[in-house]
C-alpha cells in the first residue's frame, strides 16, 4: 500500500468541478446485474440476478449476497473482484467492533464504515475507484429499547455516498425496476408480501427464464438473522407468484 | 498526464464508458497461450494442455504447464509464461502459509479466492499491471469432492464442472457443455479422456503421447500427478478403439 509509486490522486476535478472517475465507476455498475432491495416493517428483502457465463459453472457454491454481521447482509451490482475486497473489509470492521462493544455492530455503522473506505480509494495515491454500488440490509438498533430492532436498507455508491432507501435497484434495467417498485411499495408492506414484490420486479427486466437457481434472495427479519434462501425455498416463493 | 485522452489505456483506471482497458489487453495477453481443458467427475478431476516444445536442443521435461501446489492441489497456468512462473511460485507460498496457519492441507477453493483477491488488487492499484494468467486449481476435496476453480486476470474465480482457457476457450466450452450433465458419473479414465477429445476436437488434430500434458487428482487420498507419456498413450489408444468401435 505504502510502497505505491504513484503518490498522487488519481481521481482528480475536471475542469467543469466533476470527479469524472466516479462518473465512470458509476457506469460500470449500471452495466452489472440487476440487484434491488425493499424495506418492510418486519425486514428487509434484497434479490439479485445470478446468471453465469456457463452451464458448467458450479452455480450451488457461487454467492453473491453475503452475510456481514449476524443481522446484515450485502449485495452488489458492478465488478464482482471489487466487491469481494469490500466485503472482507467490512466483515473485519464489524468483528472490531463487536470485540470493542460487545454487540453486533448496528447496519448503520457497518454503511459508514464501508462507504469511508469506498471514499478513501477515490482520494487516495494509486488507487481507482471499486467499480461496484452496494445493497446493504439489515436491522438498526432505535432508542426506544422496547422495539429494539429497525429494519434498514442502504446503497453505497462508488464515491462513498451512501443513502437509505424504502425501496430501490442497481445495476441493469435499475431505472424501469424502481419506477414498478415506486408504484408497489407501500408504508405497511410485511417482509412477505416485499418478497413477492421483490421477486416480480427481478422478473420484470430479466432476460431469458428466471428460475430459482439463475437468482439469489436474502432476506433479514426483525429478531432474526440474515440469511441467504436456498433454491427450494426460492422455488416456494415463485410457485406461489405463479 | 490524468488529463491525456488514452490515459485510461495504460494504467487501471476507468473508461468513460466504466470499462478497463488495461484488464481487457491483459485478458488478450493471457489469451494468448496454450488452450487448456479441465474436466471434474465422480471422483477425480483432470487437465489437459497442449506441450509444445519449441526447439528440439530443448529439454523436454523443463517445458510444462502443470505444476502441483501441494501434493493435494495441482494447477495449470496458461498466459505469459514468466507471470505465470510467478503466479504458481506465490499460490505456493499462500498454500503453505495456509496449511502451516491452519495445520491441514489448504483445499482448493480457498487457495482459488486468495488468488483471484490477489489478481484483484493489480486491477486496482496503478503501480502494478496485473498478471497475465489464466489458473486452473484441481484437487479433490475432503468435504466437497472433486473440484476446478478457474483464477483470471481480473480476480475472477468460479467452480466449474469442465471449463477451458486460452485461445480455444469458447470452442472447448461449447463441447463440454453438451455432455455436462454425463460429466458427474464419469470414472477418472472417462474424465481424462473426455478432456483429451475435447482439446483434439477443438484444435483439430490427433495427438501422439509426447505432445500433451495430462494432470490428474484421483479420491479423496489422491495425489496430484501428470501422466507420464506412456499413461497418456494408453488413453490415447483407448480414445481411438471406442472411435473404431
Amino acid at each position: 500500500m505504502g510502497d505505491s509509486a504513484y503518490s498522487f490522486s488519481l481521481t482528480t476535478f475536471s475542469r467543469t468541478g466533476k470527479l469524472l472517475q466516479i462518473e465512470y465507476a458509476l457506469n460500470a455498475v449500471a452495466n452489472g446485474r440487476t440487484c434491488l432491495g425493499i424495506c418492510a416493517v418486519d425486514g428487509v428483502v434484497l434479490a439479485t440476478d445470478k446468471k453465469l457465463p456457463s452451464v458448467l459453472v458450479d452455480v450451488k457454491n457461487v454467492h453473491k449476497m453475503e452475510v456481514v454481521t449476524p443481522t446484515s447482509g450485502v449485495c452488489y451490482s458492478g465488478v464482482g473482484p471489487d466487491y469481494r475486497v469490500l466485503v472482507k473489509r467490512a466483515r473485519k470492521s464489524s468483528q472490531v467492533y463487536s470485540r470493542t462493544y460487545g454487540q453486533d455492530e448496528p447496519v448503520s455503522q457497518l454503511v459508514k464504515s464501508t462507504a469511508g473506505v469506498m471514499q478513501e480509494y477515490t482520494q487516495r495515491g494509486g488507487v481507482r475507484p471499486f467499480g461496484v454500488s452496494l445493497l446493504i440490509a439489515g436491522l438498526d438498533c432505535s432508542s426506544d429499547a422496547a422495539s429494539s430492532h429497525v429494519p434498514a436498507l442502504y446503497q453505497v455508491d462508488p464515491s462513498g455516498a451512501y443513502f437509505a432507501w424504502k425501496a430501490t435497484a442497481i445495476g441493469k434495467n435499475y431505472v424501469s425496476a424502481k419506477n414498478f417498485l415506486e408504484k408497489r411499495w407501500t408504508s405497511d408492506m410485511e417482509l412477505e408480501d416485499a418478497i413477492h414484490t421483490a421477486l416480480l420486479t427481478l422478473r420484470e427486466g430479466f432476460e431469458g427464464e428466471m428460475t430459482a437457481h439463475n437468482i439469489e434472495v436474502g432476506i433479514v427479519r426483525k429478531g432474526g438473522k440474515f440469511e441467504v434462501l436456498t433454491p427450494s425455498q426460492i422455488q416456494d416463493y415463485l410457485d406461489e407468484a405463479n | 498526464m490524468s488529463r491525456d485522452s488514452n490515459y485510461d489505456h495504460h494504467i487501471s483506471i476507468f473508461s468513460p464508458q466504466g470499462r478497463l482497458y488495461q484488464m481487457e489487453y491483459c485478458f488478450k495477453a493471457a489469451q494468448s497461450g496454450l488452450t487448456v481443458v479441465a474436466v471434474r467427475g465422480k471422483d477425480s478431476s483432470c487437465v489437459v494442455t497442449q506441450k509444445k516444445v519449441p526447439d528440439r536442443l530443448m529439454e523436454p521435461s523443463s517445458v510444462t504447464h502443470l505444476f502441483n501446489i501441494n501434493p493435494k492441489l495441482g494447477c495449470c497456468v496458461t498466459g505469459t509464461m514468466a507471470d505465470c512462473k510467478s503466479f504458481v511460485t506465490r499460490a505456493r507460498y499462500e498454500a503453505g502459509k495456509w496449511t502451516f496457519d491452519n495445520g491441514y492441507s489448504c483445499p482448493a477453493s480457498v487457495l482459488a479466492k486468495r488468488m483471484a483477491d490477489l489478481a484483484q488488487v493489480n486491477t486496482q492499484t496503478a503501480s502494478m499491471r496485473p498478471l497475465a494468467v489464466v489458473a486452473t486449481f484441481l484437487g479433490v476435496d475432503d468435504e466437497a469432492g472433486p473440484v476446478i476453480y478457474k483464477v483470471d486476470c481480473a480476480g475472477h474465480y468460479l467452480p466449474f464442472f469442465a471449463t477451458a482457457a486460452g485461445p480455444k476457450e469458447q470452442e472447448a466450452m461449447n463441447f463440454l457443455e453438451k455432455r455436462a450433465d454425463a460429466l458427474k458419473d464419469m470414472d477418472h479414465n472417462q474424465v481424462v479422456r473426455t478432456a483429451i477429445t475435447c482439446l483434439g476436437h477443438v484444435l483439430g488434430s490427433d495427438f501422439r503421447g509426447s505432445e500433451i500434458e495430462v494432470g490428474e487428482v484421483v479420491g479423496k487420498t489422491g495425489q496430484f500427478r501428470t501422466l507420464s507419456e506412456d499413461d497418456i498413450e494408453s488413453h490415447l489408444n483407448a480414445i481411438a478403439d471406442d472411435a473404431d468401435a
